[in-house]
């Protein structure tokens, strides 16, 4: 305690010296804080986004995932019902939304498009996709309805001049490998924020596609988790308990997530190496000007007595002072800008290949808040005892010659 | 060469000592072969003009310079092959510095700088605050142990690093002109002060100076010239 309160008062001797470097590593740990931060929100976002997207776990046909079916739902669930209501037995599962994937032209008898379709579960479905679809128009589709449903992509429902409770062709191969039709009605427009989705989007009722390929089963079953913390586990005990399916996770199946947190894993990287270079130079800019200012009083204690290793301590000890009140100044920035922004309601722009843009928000971590601190406090102290070690192994006589 | 003063019970026993420092290509000798003893309790004033060798003396005195040959034995203890941690634990607990210039840490409160050596050779909280107060109390200075030592008289601070030197109770005690930046009369109580104290703890008091006012009251001037004892 008694050294701590000597490297204090040692601190505090060029006040406005210290100030300075105390505010470089502030400003420095509050950068890594605010990006870190900003990261860490756009994971959990996308983590968020994918996994309301495709389920956190997926299950399907053992060759379910490949793509190389000669007809649609060659590699589909047949019992899908009942494996649907096997998972939802299990702790932690939320809902099993079954999902049929299909493809086909989709026409409002003056024009035709390509279109990429969903059947789904409309009760399940749309709850729990929740602000990932959002409706221009509409609801999502009814079941049992004398002529089927669908939700379209607004881009989609502009090239085919539809709205809502206007009538479309579907066309799509069956599993037989012919051609069938059906008649829908649009009962919404909605979009998922990525043009060139919202430009092929048909969203249906399971049984109507079903119907229309001529099959009763589905492509996938999507487990919907109330943690997605446990989704290697339910993923590990789906593949216990039907070891000839194949599973995946959301992150498998979130090419883009992986390359985004790729992506800010090197950008962030990169700003925290400069962040540690910046307050390592602050640190050891302060401490070599103070080990040289006092050379002739290190000289002193080391005649009385002080060994060079408790002169290197003091110093370290006066680094960590100043680099942990700097990270719990730069905390509180960082927290501060945090709040600030999540009150603010300030948009970023629509990403590339994005039509929405999202908010501008700062993720908190207190492992985060907690490494960044101890790494400015281990940096302030690395570099006091770079400056200080050599002053303390010099020869006495020379140290007290200093001027 | 002079011969030693004592041969035994002596605290301090250099014998022979030998430097020379480089100065840019020459090789100058600053003691040529110097052989020393001082008894505990005994104050000895080293004497000469500037460039004899008396900070050298002084500073291996004081184990804070090695030599290039002979022998040094401090209360006993025989240094030579003592590396620079063992050196530094023996100055730690056998030697007492007063510096010219005070040399008192300016951050430090009074009390602080008199209890620092009592902190490394770590002794108790209580027996330092003890031993701390009765050093201060000795020079008279007890009151303004909460005093930083800029808010002191030149006098004042010379007292303070009289206590910090002595308040382990030191076998030895080097002073390097502890009366030059003083006024007579603060120079003579800081002698009298000095004298008194290395008599009261039977400690050897190795003085370095140019003051007749200090040499006078000791208790064995040693004139140096040309790095040899005259």
């Amino acid at each position: 305690m008694k050294w701590l309160m000597f490297a204090w008062k040692n601190v505090m001797r060029n006040r406005r010296r210290s100030a300075t470097a105390m505010l470089i590593t502030a400003l420095g740990t509050a950068a890594v804080l605010a990006s870190g931060g900003f990261a860490l929100f756009t994971y959990e976002s996308l983590e968020e986004m994918t996994a309301r997207d495709t389920g956190h776990v997926v299950v399907a046909h053992a060759r379910g995932f490949e793509g190389d079916e000669d007809v649609p739902l060659q590699h589909g669930l047949a019992d899908a019902a009942a494996l649907a209501a096997k998972f939802a037995t299990l702790p932690g599962v939320r809902a099993v939304a079954p999902r049929m994937q299909f493809s086909g032209l989709i026409s409002n008898g003056d024009k035709s498009a390509v279109f990429v379709g969903n059947g789904v579960v409309p009760e399940i479905d749309f709850r729990l996709r929740g602000p990932q679809m959002n409706f221009i128009a509409g609801q999502p589709p009814a079941t049992n309805t004398p002529q089927p449903e669908v939700v379209i992509g607004n881009e989609l429902a502009r090239l085919m001049k539809a709205k809502v409770g206007g009538s479309l062709t579907l066309l799509a191969t069956t599993t037989e490998g012919n051609l069938n039709a059906v008649d829908v009605v649009v009962s919404g427009i909605a979009s998922v924020g990525v043009p060139e989705i919202d430009r092929r989007l048909v969203l249906a009722d399971l049984a109507s596609v079903q119907k229309l390929l001529l099959s009763d089963k589905v492509g996938t079953l999507s487990i919907y988790l109330k943690e997605t913390t446990e989704t290697d586990a339910t993923a590990a005990r789906v593949r216990e308990m039907q070891p000839g399916l194949a599973v995946k996770s959301w992150r498998d199946l979130a090419v883009f997530y992986q390359a985004v947190r790729a992506l800010y894993n090197r950008i962030f990287g990169i700003l925290g190496v400069i962040m540690i270079c910046i307050v390592l130079f602050a640190m050891s800019n302060t401490l070599g000007m103070a080990v040289v200012e006092r050379t002739r009083e290190i000289g002193t204690l080391r005649a009385i007595g002080t060994l060079p290793a408790e002169i290197v301590r003091n110093f370290v000890l006066e680094g960590m002072v100043i680099g942990g009140a700097g990270a719990l100044l730069g905390m509180l920035l960082a927290g501060v800008a945090t709040l600030f922004l999540l009150f603010a309601g300030i948009e970023m722009p629509p990403p590339p290949g994005r039509s929405a843009g999202y908010p501008l928000l700062l993720g908190f971590s207190p492992l985060l808040y907690g490494a960044a601190t101890l790494v400015v406090i281990v940096l302030a102290a690395g570099a006091a005892w770079l400056v200080s070690s050599r002053a303390a192994r010099k020869p006495v006589t020379e140290a007290l010659a200093h001027v | 060469m002079s011969a030693p003063s004592c041969t035994a019970g002596c605290t301090v026993r250099l014998a022979g000592l030998r430097k020379s420092y480089r100065v840019g290509e020459a090789r100058v000798e600053a003691l040529k072969g110097v052989s020393l003893d001082v008894r505990g309790g005994e104050m000895v004033a080293l004497t000469g003009p500037s460039g004899s060798g008396k900070s050298t003396l002084l500073n291996l005195c004081g184990l804070i310079d090695t030599p290039d040959a002979g022998s040094r034995e401090l209360g006993g203890v025989v240094i030579d092959g003592l590396d620079e941690l063992g050196l530094t634990r023996l100055r730690r607990e056998k030697v007492g510095f007063i510096f010219q210039g005070f040399n008192l840490v300016p951050v430090m409160t009074v009390f602080d700088n008199v209890e620092y050596p009592l902190l490394l050779l770590g002794v108790s909280a209580a027996e330092r605050r003890r031993r701390t107060m009765e050093a201060l109390q000795r020079v008279g200075l007890e009151a303004f142990a909460r005093r930083l030592p800029d808010a002191l008289s030149g006098g004042q601070r010379q007292r303070v690093a009289i206590a910090r030197a002595l308040v382990k109770s030191p076998a030895l005690v080097i002073a390097d002109e502890p009366t030059a930046n003083l006024d007579s009369t603060t120079a003579r109580q800081i002698v009298d002060l000095l004298h008194e104290l290395a008599h009261e703890r039977n400690a050897s008091v190795v003085v370095a100076t140019h003051d007749e006012r200090m040499s006078s009251h000791c208790d064995r001037v040693i004139h140096l010239m040309d790095g040899e004892l005259q």
